[in-house]
């Protein structure tokens, strides 16, 4: 465990790195490659211990946990940073740990540490539902390997990674299986990302030869989930954060009317209104963390909480500002869009509100 | 009983006409425009006829290419044209610039103007807002400045939707600044395409590029085309706005790529949603708001008069913002995961997208919904007005931002 001095000194680190090299021009210049990240700033992170912040230091790792991941997460989401920190990072390597195979660890996560290896996990179908049920992809043992079929969808990375990890139903539950980038009956497409700071992809097998690294429940694929989930509101609290701060900067130096714009009570009220959202995904984020940093009882419910309350706060801010603004954040060259961009992909990568809505009851015992 | 009755029978009689007049002209096969401020040569034509026919301005005067017929009765008119999908009727209702023209325009201003802004043949643009005047629309900066029979302009507007492809601009600029500032701007009837008009145009939030920046360095202007007096534009403006509000709370831009996704019971049904408890709620919700507006904007219309004032179109533009947002929101809950993507591959997404990124136009152009709030409870409430410290103070000595 990590003392708030050490917590402070990560984040800092972090946000001087964000300011150097994830400005808003290198964000804009980065979002139009086609890899859609950094490699400089990729190493950096990696020397940083960010991208291997989740992984034991048996494998290379920083051997951090969720509430440090979550700070770090607010000062990458506030930059819009573009990279595969979640892809790899965060959602395989903790589904890596999830699965429990010591074989599948060693051989994967030293390299997501040193960040040569890029992995991504594909999961969701076209329906794009986080649940079992929207797994698409079936496999079936053959001559010991095995073959996959089906389609994965929006998958984060997919197009760049050099470690597919695809989660598929197999006989007795799900499975988690490599498949070479270069396979055999494997189709992999670009999918056209609104938000640009993202990449999106498609996979289609077709009898396509792959290899079981581990086999597990629903509930050890959900474990991964959850940290991804909380990196996710890290980067949600962050981004409602900064596109907030922004404006509310705005509103004291816009003059209308003989004075700051500021003044009208029309944007005080929203203003003020837009704080509680601000600060209550920073509650919810932080706490999922925490929860489940200690996994206690009540860190799915945490989780749930998060995954839903800072969504649905980040689209309200980031769409309010544009309001806030006028005109001017009507206008591509003003960055309001791509936290407004960022705020919609955000509240639909890893499942909609309306489902952690359902399992936030549902574990409220409603 | 009789005045009823007579009234129902001409009502029928015009109906019959509309119709065997849209029977034996329309054959349904024009096609809509992408651009509107662009349209296509068989638009121009199509419009031409509706004029002649004298379906185009039905509320106005004869020998303005109207019938003189009542609101009630022109919209009979609008009903036929809108059930076999005909465009151009009914222009006395949206045609912002020829309806200023009509109550505003000098005698040969009119006669010069009109007949092309109803064929649609000249496109025209609003140059109002600047860098510094936005909401605060009476602080324009542009000037316009006498030279013998004509004005020079000098200037720079933004946002201006259009400007491109714009032979004329409804351009608001200073000609007095020794007055408070809602009494020293005149509006003119701006010839765009001249030297020292410059035209930038500015990229979207939608990637599209519609509106721009207009730089206007010794342009000019006849006195001839100033409309409604030297330093009376801020009451033309009041109309110019009434027509602009009033369209903009009726009939809003809608889905981008895929026409069937304005429909949202079909959109949910696609989706396999239409069992959805939640969804059903909240569908029920949004097509409520946009028919109750319907409703709302059927009434208010039959007072809206030539020459109107904007206050009451408040209304409409501030619920139709609030439609268009909502209905984004409810599309992107339909949509779901699909809404992480754009382009033609994936329209649903794609419009989802757009239209929850389109809405702003409605709730900020035209004048924001905080403008239209303090509009409807200053202007037509009369509520208390928010202090207004530049209010009347000589223009010159005004703090700009
Ligand atoms: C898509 C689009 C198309 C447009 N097309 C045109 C066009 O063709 N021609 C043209 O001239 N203009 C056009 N506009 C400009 C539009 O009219 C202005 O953007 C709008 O009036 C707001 O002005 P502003 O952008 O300067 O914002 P500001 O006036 O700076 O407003 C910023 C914020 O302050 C708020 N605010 C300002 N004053 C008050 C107040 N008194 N009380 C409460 N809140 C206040 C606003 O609501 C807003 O939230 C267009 C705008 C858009 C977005």
């Amino acid at each position: 465990m990590t003392t708030s001095e050490e917590r402070n000194a990560i984040c800092d680190a972090v946000r001087g790195l964000m300011q150097d090299r994830s400005s808003e021009t290198a964000v804009r210049s980065t979002m139009e490659t086609p890899q859609g990240y950094d490699p400089a700033l990729w190493a950096q992170l990696v020397e940083l211990g960010i991208v291997g912040l989740l992984i034991d230091p048996e494998y290379g790792g920083t051997g951090l946990g969720p509430l440090e991941l979550e700070l770090v997460m607010e000062e990458t989401g506030a930059a819009l940073l573009c990279s595969p920190l979640l892809s790899s990072g965060v959602l395989a390597a903790s589904l890596l740990s999830a699965c429990g195979e010591k074989n599948a660890q060693a051989r994967y996560l030293p390299g997501i540490a040193a960040g040569t290896t890029i992995a991504t996990v594909a999961l969701t179908g076209d329906a794009g539902t986080w649940t079992p049920e929207g797994v698409t992809v079936d496999a079936r043992s053959a001559n010991g390997g095995a073959l996959l079929n089906g389609v994965a969808s929006y998958v984060t990375h997919g197009q760049i990674a050099n470690l597919l990890l695809i989660v598929a139903k197999t006989g007795s539950g799900l499975g988690i299986f490599e498949v070479d980038a270069n396979a055999s009956g494997l189709t992999r497409s670009a999918l056209p990302s609104f938000d640009r700071t993202l990449r999106l992809a498609r996979l289609e097998f077709a009898n396509t030869p792959a290899r079981q690294v581990g086999q597990m429940g629903w509930p050890a694929v959900q474990e991964a989930l959850d940290v991804a989930l909380v990196a996710l509101a890290g980067e949600q609290a962050g981004g409602g954060r900064r596109i907030f701060e922004m404006t509310v900067e705005y509103a004291k130096t816009r003059i209308q009317f003989g004075r700051p714009i500021g003044g009208f009570q029309a944007l005080k009220h929203m203003a003020a209104d837009l704080m509680i959202e601000v600060e209550s995904s920073t509650s919810a984020a932080r706490h999922a963390a925490e929860q489940l940093a200690e996994k206690t009882n009540q860190a799915e419910e945490a989780v749930s909480l998060a995954a839903f309350a800072c969504a649905e706060a980040y689209s309200k801010v980031a769409a309010t500002a544009i309001q806030m603004h006028g005109g001017i954040a009507f206008t591509w060259e003003h960055p309001a869009h791509l936290y407004l961009r960022r705020a919609r992909a955000y509240a639909q990568l890893f499942g909609s509100p309306s489902l952690y809505r359902e399992r936030y009851l549902t574990q409220l015992g409603a | 009983m009789a005045d009823i009755e007579e009234t129902n029978k001409a009502d029928a009689a015009l109906r019959t006409e509309v119709r065997a007049w849209l029977d034996a002209n329309w054959d349904g096969t024009l096609q809509p425009d992408q651009d509107k401020w662009n349209l296509s040569a068989a638009t121009k034509a199509w419009t031409a006829k509706v004029l002649d026919a004298g379906w185009a301005v039905p509320t106005w005067p004869k020998d303005w290419f109207g019938r003189a017929l009542s609101a009630e009765q022109a919209d009979i008119i609008a009903e036929e044209f809108a059930r076999v999908g005909a465009p151009g009727a009914r222009q006395d209702k949206s045609n912002l610039a020829a309806n200023t023209m009509l109550a505003f325009g000098g005698e040969a201003l009119k006669r010069q103007m009109i007949p092309g802004l109803l064929k649609r043949e000249i496109v025209q643009c609003l140059l109002y807002s600047e860098p510094a005047a936005g909401s605060d629309l009476a602080g324009v900066r542009t000037r316009a400045e006498r030279d013998g029979e004509d004005y020079i302009i000098n200037g720079q507007k933004v946002w201006t939707s259009g400007a491109a492809h714009a032979d004329y601009g409804m351009l608001l600029a200073r000609t007095d600044w020794d007055v408070p500032k809602h009494k020293g701007v005149t509006f003119f009837f701006f010839p765009m395409k001249q030297p020292g008009v410059e035209v930038r145009p500015l990229r979207q939030i939608t990637d599209e590029s519609h509106f721009n920046e207009v730089f206007i360095t010794n342009a000019r202007v006849p006195a001839a085309n100033i409309m409604g007096g030297l330093n009376n534009g801020w009451r033309v403006l009041q109309t110019a706005l009434a027509y602009e509000r009033a369209t903009m709370g009726d009939r809003p831009r809608g889905a981008r790529i895929s026409a069937t996704s304005d429909d949202l019971i079909a959109l949910a049904r696609h989706y396999g949603r239409l069992e959805d408890t939640a969804l059903r709620q909240d569908l029920a919700a949004v097509l409520s708001l946009r028919k109750l507006n319907a409703l709302n904007n059927a009434r208010a219309q039959a007072n809206l008069e030539q020459g109107t004032s904007s206050s009451v179109m408040s209304l409409g533009k501030l619920a139709m913002s609030r439609i268009l947002h909502e209905e984004a929101r409810v599309r992107t809950a339909i949509v779901g995961a699909e809404s992480l993507l754009e382009g033609p591959d994936h329209p649903f997404g794609d419009d989802a997208n757009f239209l929850a990124f389109n809405a702003y136009f409605t709730s900020i152009g035209g004048g924001t919904d905080q403008i239209q709030r303090n509009i409807i409870s200053e202007r037509v409430l009369n509520l208390p007005k928010e202090i207004e410290v530049d209010r009347n103070v000589p223009f010159r000595q005004v703090r700009s931002g």
